[in-house]
């Protein structure tokens, strides 16, 4: 068993924060843990197994952290759907904190779920994207190059593809048959101004910034739900291929806005965030959250959105305090 | 604009009722109702499905309009009679497709790409006529709603006419020479419910493609041509 540290390389812990300084509005009216009805729910039951060996993508996962600047929450929960045909979750996602800096660095993905092993495939995209991204960080903290890391997140999956395929180079439909995923990914770096944002996507995951206090999502890139297309495609182009040029967004983080970074799984029932999941997201995420119950909100129930679900959110710490 | 409800996928069995299908009425209404009791024992994928049975022959009659299959009680029956007028089915599409995906946006959900299921024995009796308005139905530029259209041929089908009903060639099916038509009509419906589970897996997961299963009685008909 190791002893918890104090201080070392990270320096002093973030001050604790004894009071909840911003107004959190009460939790919805559920019994405590069961999931929370947005709407009509879908059907409850009891989640099935995935596969025996799919022990490695467990049906929740959640994280919470604060560095002196920013507070960050993600969650990834299955959806009902694979919860109850036996398949694993195909989301993922991870988060650092670049100590050097003062960024964090993260990560989300969703595996396509025709790729045999997406879920291996949106695990290793995350995990490659923010090695590089740490990695370049370091190496030149002024600019960080996201094409960079979306190419060697792409090459992640062509290495795990060739260990799949006992060495054989693979096609890349080869990587896609077994891998495919999308992938959003970049950096909360505090600076003299405020926040920087910068983030880029492949794929179909999105990502906004949230004024909480006026209920307000502003995506920032273009959302497939929020189109007045007649007909709403789910068409993807995921990863390994990545497109050039990439779609890349920078944005500052004024100190009322929290950047959400979510997989179609939530884009889609928040829509353009002016209805019940809005409303649920504006009102428990006005300050973080605790980790678990960022999880449990995520899992929402309502009738027809079945998919997997990932939400990574980052607060600046100068406006709200983590409850 | 408001949360969407859910995302949904309007599927449309257009059956063949023309008077060739007479001997084999049995196998209609037993596909039919295995379709019925194949969603129903999917409620999670039932939810995201609305579904539709048009009969046609002379004209198209609605055997069941667009309908939760979770909650529909009545069973669709197809009624023989006359000839086998492709052209009114397309006809009907036109307008029946556009005005049932605004009702269903108008209740709050988003729509996916209509599909049709579309089933015959024979040739069309309207010559050449059905082909401007399926033209009109399947130019995305003209009918923004354009549906995907699988095409199982079974008796006096020929291939070639399924391969123009379908809108992509891997979309038509024609019943092998030595099939039992009404077997083939069995196999229709129950690669249907198979095509519809699939499709339903697929929708609002990133899963690019309208799942189609071919029939076990069938080949593709691109094949024969």
């Amino acid at each position: 068993m190791t002893t918890p540290s104090r201080g070392g390389a990270a320096g002093p812990p973030p001050p604790m924060h004894p009071q909840v300084h911003a107004p959190m509005p009460p939790p919805p009216e559920s019994a405590p843990w069961l999931r929370i009805p947005v709407g009509t729910p879908g059907p409850e039951f009891e989640a099935r197994p995935p596969g025996q060996y799919a022990y490695d993508y467990p049906d929740t996962e959640c994280d919470g952290w604060s560095t002196p600047d920013l507070t960050l929450r993600f969650a990834s929960v299955r959806g009902a759907k694979h919860r109850y045909y036996r398949q694993p979750r195909q989301d993922a996602a991870r988060a650092a904190a670049h100590e050097p800096t003062g960024a964090i660095v993260f990560a989300v993905a969703d595996g396509v779920s025709s790729a045999a092993s997406s879920e291996l495939g949106a695990v290793e995209a995350c995990r490659a994207a923010l090695e590089r991204l740490l990695h370049l960080l370091s190496r030149g903290p002024e600019r960080v190059d996201l094409q960079d890391v979306a190419h060697h997140a792409a090459q992640r999956l062509r290495q795990i593809t060739r260990w799949r395929l006992n060495g054989k180079d693979p096609e890349p439909g080869e990587v896609a048959a077994l891998h495919a995923t999308t992938l959003i990914a970049g950096t909360v770096r505090p600076d003299r101004d405020g926040c920087l944002v910068e983030l880029f996507r492949i794929g179909d995951s999105g990502a906004w910034t949230l004024d909480a206090g006026r209920a307000r999502y502003a995506p920032l890139f273009a959302t497939k739900t929020g189109s007045d297309a007649v007909v709403v495609s789910n068409e993807v182009a995921p990863l390994p291929r990545v497109p050039d040029p990439l779609e890349q967004i920078s944005v500052r983080l004024t100190e009322h806005q929290t950047l959400l970074v979510g997989t179609d799984g939530f884009a889609d029932p928040l829509g353009d965030g002016d209805g019940q999941v809005g409303a649920l997201f504006a009102g428990q995420l006005a300050a973080p959250p605790p980790p678990l119950w960022f999880a449990h909100l995520l899992d929402f129930s309502r009738e027809t959105f079945d998919d997997d679900r990932t939400l990574l959110a980052v607060w600046p710490r100068t406006a709200v305090r983590p409850r | 604009m408001a949360e969407t409800k859910g995302v949904l996928l309007p599927a449309y069995v257009v059956a063949d009722e023309s008077g060739s299908m007479g001997p084999y009425q049995q196998e209609l209404s037993h596909g039919l109702a295995s379709l019925c009791e194949g969603l129903r024992a999917e409620p999670m994928i039932a939810a995201k499905l609305r579904l539709a049975v048009l009969g046609f022959s002379d004209d198209v009659q609605v055997r069941l309009a667009v309908a939760d299959m979770r909650t529909e009680t009545t069973l669709p029956q197809l009624t023989i009679r006359g000839l086998t007028a492709y052209g009114a089915v397309f006809d009907d599409l036109l307008s029946r497709i556009p005005a049932d995906v605004q009702w269903l946006r108008d209740q709050g959900y988003k729509v996916h790409r209509p599909v049709v299921f579309f089933l015959s024995d024979g040739q069309p009796t309207d010559r050449g006529s059905w082909q401007r308005p399926h033209a009109r139905l399947t130019d995305k530029s003209q009918t923004p709603t354009a549906p995907n259209i699988i095409a199982c041929g079974i008796g006096d089908a020929q291939a070639a006419t399924m391969v123009k009903v379908a809108t992509r060639p891997e979309f038509a099916f024609v019943a092998k020479a030595e099939t039992d038509i009404g077997q083939a009509i069995s196999e229709f419906f129950h690669s249907l419910t198979a095509s519809l589970v699939a499709s339903g897996h697929a929708l609002n997961s990133g899963s690019p493609q309208l799942v189609v299963n071919r029939p076990d009685q069938f080949t593709m008909a691109i094949d024969e041509v």
